[in-house]
């Protein structure tokens, strides 16, 4: 939404000491979110009011050849291309030098100068059209100025209140507040936020438009005493309040002849000059937040079929469709609203009005509506048909029903035409609500010293109604202030309006907290991977459907996003190392000889279910992978390397048995040279998963030979670390040992360890090499023990194994 | 290999039926077209899943309980120099910290929640456009990868309820990973890092939450700081602020040069309803922000899409 700050100043008075600057500050800090300013102060500059006093046409042509008056005492000879120029009018004249508006901010603004038309016509600056002023989009003339308004040699700028500074709102800022979106309710917040008590303007205390006797009251609203207008809403959830008048208009298309303050102002907020009668809904949006729509009523009448109007405010039907002013026809659902006439749909309420009933030149008598709808169900139909009206803006943030009467009144004023019908249905009227605080509650919560007077004072300004029962005020919020409810948003005005950067921080004295063991445990974990040379990545909890297809992970195990932006980010991942060797591939190709990434996140598995709570297990894991683009080794044995360093480091015994198991993790694993990791006293607990993958996993990938990696449950890790790790500073005794074997290391470390037992001795076992010759069946397996208690006896034993 | 010889077979009498589509009489070719191309999508996932199969039919078994292979070295652990933390995880651990020292728990926020926790405990009307703001991403069984850490508040409350029996005060952060279904560019990611705050108690107040964060970004960036407040709206916290620092000149910033670091307001009491805290004894708030933003302030980065990015020439470098 944009705000003229010229505007503005029309409904708050402005103390000289607040500067511009400080104006926005204080709007940003108190009101809305301030996304940008547009400086308009020299937009207009040496662009002036001329009088028109000689044009002669150049035969030939389309050119006219005028002198010009400009309040000096020589006239100046301008070419102008435009029919409309005549001898007499007043036209605004871009001096040579001067920039073309609405060029101002291309990336090459258009600067008018002096020069030579058809080769001997002087012509000094041009005569400008309302488009090329930026007021939008007549092009077919000069714009003309009425010549009660200037006179010649005035400055354009002065004439219309144009050197100007416009905020640009974030509309998201306002949700809450429909009032907003009117420069009066905008005003009104601005007065209060400089301590001002807000006039309100006359037309919103009471209307003074009909003549007396027009109206009546009845037990729905009012209606003229004649009235012929019926309105039926068929569910008061969906429209709480509809307010109708017919007039009959003596031309409702055309347009002034003369550039209009209308005009120029509907320009400043980003819309177009249309017609009298659309332009006057506009600018009535505008200023009071309140959408109006206008109907042809004659063609209201057609298209009902009968000569009586009959207005029915319903639910669509699903698939019924309407074709709308904007050429488009939309198909329906079921929570749409339409303006029916006689149940023939003539408009998408909130939205956009139909075409069928669209003002033309010929149109006699409109019908003008004033109406508040649900919110939600206008939401809906913004997203079902993607219409984003200033209409429809307003309409989602709830327009109060309060208003729309004297809003119409207002209208049917500006339109100028003749009434002749009125009438209004306000079935959704609400009580209003008394709320009681005291200033203690109110200066309890924010933390502020207010006085109980100036808390109703900055309350008042703004339309608050407060009668003080000593200290407790009771207070009724306007009727535009629907989002008023509680206490605390009684707190949240008076906080607001008088400053939160008035309130002074304090600090609540507190205890240092407990660490969360999870957090330090992935904290420690990245310390020793960080001294391991590895390298810690983030990746996306979104994967491809082809993602898990390469690492044999069946989708139907994923939890599948509905609205993902691609089909790379469709399902939720199921672990880690997919991701990562997504990564590797990406890390070679850049290319990195070498590297071991890892990533410690969540994943998601359909298979593990819910919790307690209902909501899916989320499961923490790190997954790692090594690769290198030239190494003739087996990789297996790198990441094993790392993950049995880390069970290590957290004291946790540890067997690695070939993969069977057939969990999600594991399948890109090649069965063949790779290993669950399970807990050595208690082999049913699963940890992990550690090996390299399979050729058509690396394959797909595209990675090269030297990979391997693992998938580990931190949160079973965490469950078995040992708190404390064995520091053992003793004089060891030191041995070697070789076996001659065809079993497996671990076969032969079990070995070692039954014997050790044996004889009640520690040592610590580490490897050394394994070798083989060429024509050897058997492996020699060298380890390096390092005895705490030694016994010569032990390692005659041991060297016989 | 004899299956793959047949599929190779059977392809190649494909291709010599589809040159035969001269023959067939105009109004049929389509339909023809589609049947070929059909069977021979089908023809080709076998061969790729034969020849994937063939690819791990040659595998050599090692010893899965051994450190090395026959007669290789011993693998050694990379160099520390190549090692490499991800600048997203050490501040937040940093951010942890800090709040830590000043008495708040840490939970970590959840990666899969449901729309109770993501709107309706936090006082989100049914169908209301503010749910729109959140840009949620949506599962088949309508849950949702989070939005905000706000998620974790009802949760947190719940959870530690117990304190106010006690006569101490929740104080609680929330770090973690958040989703919106919004474009990616320099400035936005889909993924994101945020960090939520909650603290009730009987007695306290927006001076105390604005004392709270002003030296929590104190202490962050290891400076005296100019704040700044404006209003918000979030339909869980009422009143509800934005909450700005000054760009600190260290870091490149001018005099006037606010950013918005986070979201904050007193705890609305509908939330603490729920949670089953009676809101006329206690009063909270509550706040939540970023963790992308502060470390790209931190660190100069100008593109927030290399933090997912897995790239080891951006990552090496922390």
């Amino acid at each position: 939404m944009k705000i003229s700050l010229n505007w503005l100043k029309k409904y708050v008075n402005i103390p000289k000491e607040i500067t511009n600057e400080e104006l926005i500050r204080l709007i940003g800090a108190r009101l809305v979110e301030v996304e940008g300013v547009i400086d308009e102060s020299h937009k207009y500059d040496n662009i002036y009011i001329v009088r028109v006093e000689k044009a002669e046409k150049i035969s030939e042509t389309h050119l006219t050849l005028c002198q010009v008056n400009n309040g000096g005492s020589e006239l100046i000879q301008v070419v102008c291309g435009a029919p409309n120029v005549q001898e007499g009018m007043l036209a605004v004249w871009i001096a040579p030098g001067a920039v073309v508006p609405a060029s101002v901010h291309e990336d090459a603004p258009f600067v008018i100068g002096k020069r030579k038309m058809l080769g001997k016509y002087e012509s000094n600056g041009m005569l400008a059209g309302a488009d090329e002023l930026d007021f939008g989009g007549d092009h077919s003339g000069i714009a003309e100025i009425n010549p009660e308004s200037a006179k010649p040699g005035d400055k354009l700028a002065d004439v219309f209140n144009l050197n100007d500074l416009v905020l640009e709102i974030e509309n998201k800022s306002l949700t809450h507040r429909p009032d907003c979106f009117g420069i009066i309710g905008f005003s009104r917040e601005v007065s209060g936020i400089l301590g001002q008590s807000f006039e309100e303007p006359d037309f919103l205390l009471h209307e003074e438009v009909f003549p007396e006797g027009f109206l009546e009251e009845t037990k729905d609203g009012v209606q003229s005493r004649d009235n012929d207008l019926r309105v039926e809403i068929t569910d008061v959830q969906i429209c709480p309040r509809y307010t109708c008048a017919l007039l009959k208009v003596n031309e409702a298309t055309g347009q002034s002849r003369y550039l209009s303050e209308m005009q120029v102002l509907l320009a400043k907020s980003g819309m177009t000059s249309k017609s009298k009668v659309v332009d006057a809904t506009n600018y009535l949006m505008l200023l009071t937040g309140q959408p109006l729509h206008a109907f042809d009523y004659d063609k209201f009448l057609k298209v009902g079929g009968k000569n009586e109007p009959n207005i029915i405010v319903r639910l669509a039907k699903s698939g019924e469709k309407l074709e709308l002013l904007d050429g488009k026809i939309v198909e329906c659902v079921d929570s749409d609203i339409l303006i029916t006439s006689n149940d023939v749909p003539v408009a998408l309420a909130g939205a956009m009005g139909g075409k069928n009933t669209e003002i033309d030149e010929n149109t006699k008598n409109v019908l003008l509506e004033s109406a508040s709808f649900s919110l939600y169900n206008l939401r809906k139909t913004q997203m079902t048909h993607g219409i984003f009206s200033e209409a429809i803006t307003r309409f989602t943030k709830g327009v109060p029903a309060g208003g729309t009467f004297n809003v119409l009144a207002e209208a049917v004023k500006e339109i100028n035409g003749k009434p002749l019908a009125l009438c209004d249905r306000f079935l959704g009227r609400k009580g209003s609500e008394t709320i009681k605080i005291s200033a203690d509650e109110i200066n309890g919560l924010l933390g502020t010293q207010y006085s109980q007077e100036k808390i109703v004072k900055t309350l008042g300004n703004v339309g608050f109604l407060i009668k003080e029962n000593q200290n407790e005020l009771n207070i009724i919020a306007p009727l535009w202030r629907t989002d008023i409810h509680i206490k605390e948003d009684i707190i949240e005005e008076v906080g607001r309006l008088l400053g939160y950067d008035n309130i002074e921080p304090t600090l609540p004295l507190h205890k240092t907290a407990e660490k969360n063991r999870m957090f330090s445990f992935k904290s420690d974990i990245r310390e020793k991977m960080l001294r391991f040379g590895a390298n810690e990545v983030l990746t996306y909890s979104f994967v491809s459907e082809n993602l898990l297809e390469k690492s044999y992970q069946d989708k139907k195990n994923s939890y599948k996003i509905i609205n993902s932006i691609s089909p790379a980010l469709q399902y939720m991942r199921q672990s880690l190392v997919p991701s990562l060797l997504d990564k590797a591939y990406l890390n070679e190709k850049l290319p990195v000889e070498k590297f071991a990434i890892y990533e410690i996140n969540k994943v998601h598995q359909k298979k593990w279910g819910v919790n307690e709570e209902g909501v899916p297990i989320e499961k923490m894991h790190m997954g790692f992978v090594v690769a290198e683009r030239k190494n003739n080794n087996t990789a297996y044995y790198k990441a094993k390397r790392y993950v049995d360093e880390l069970f290590n480091a957290y004291g946790i015994g540890v067997q690695y048995v070939p993969l069977k198991a057939e969990l999600a993790a594991m399948k890109p694993f090649e069965p063949l040279r790779s290993a669950e990791i399970r807990l050595k006293d208690n082999p049913d607990v699963l940890l992990g998963v550690v090996g390299e993958f399979r050729n058509s996993v690396k394959d797909s990938f595209k990675l090269a030979e030297y990979l391997a990696g693992f998938e580990v449950d931190l949160d079973l890790i965490l469950e078995h670390a040992a708190n404390k790790k064995d520091i053992v500073v003793l004089m060891k005794e030191k041995r070697d040992l070789t076996v001659i074997t065809d079993k497996t290391y671990g076969e032969i470390v079990d070995g070692v360890e039954k014997i050790l037992d044996e004889y009640g001795v520690e040592a610590k076992i580490s490897p050394v090499s394994i070798y083989q010759s060429e024509n050897e069946k058997d492996k020699h397996i060298t380890i390096h023990l390092e005895f705490t208690d030694f016994k010569e006896e032990v390692m005659e034993k041991l060297e016989k194994l | 290999m004899q299956e793959l010889e047949q599929l190779k077979q059977e392809l190649k009498k494909l291709n010599e039926e589809a040159a035969k589509i001269r023959d067939v009489p105009t109004e049929q070719r389509a339909e023809f077209g589609r049947n070929l191309n059909l069977r021979k999508q089908e023809i080709l996932a076998k061969i790729a899943a034969v020849e994937k199969a063939a690819l791990d039919a040659k595998v050599e078994p090692i010893d899965v309980t051994a450190f090395c292979g026959v007669n290789e070295p011993l693998p050694e652990f990379y160099s520390t120099l190549m090692g490499s933390r991800h600048p997203l995880t050490t501040e937040m651990d940093r951010v942890v910290e800090i709040y830590q020292m000043m008495g708040f728990d840490a939970v970590e926020s959840r990666q899969l929640d449901d729309e109770y926790h993501m709107f309706d405990s936090l006082n989100f009307a049914k169908e209301h456009p503010a749910r729109d703001g959140y840009d949620t991403f949506r599962t088949e069984e309508s849950l949702i990868p989070p939005a905000h850490t706000s998620t974790m508040q009802h949760r947190v409350l719940k959870q530690y309820k117990k304190n106010l029996d006690e006569g101490k005060a929740i104080a609680v952060v929330v770090p973690g990973r958040v989703f919106r279904n919004e474009d990616v560019d320099a400035t936005h990611e889909h993924t994101f890092y945020q960090c939520e705050g909650v603290y009730v108690s009987k007695t306290c107040t927006m001076g105390d939450m604005l004392g709270i964060l002003r030296e929590f970004f104190e202490k962050y960036y290891e400076q005296k700081l100019n704040i700044r407040t404006q209003p918000g709206y979030f339909p869980f916290t009422e009143p509800s602020l934005e909450f700005l620092i000054e760009k600190p000149k260290s870091l490149g910033g001018k005099k006037g040069d606010f950013l918005e670091m986070l979201g904050c307001g007193m705890i609305h009491p509908n939330v603490l309803k729920l949670a089953g805290i009676d809101p006329e004894i206690y009063h909270g708030f509550a706040w939540g922000g970023g963790i992308d933003r502060l470390v790209m302030l931190k660190y100069g980065l100008m593109d927030v899409r290399y933090f997912e990015s897995g790239n080891l020439y951006f990552l090496r470098e922390f």
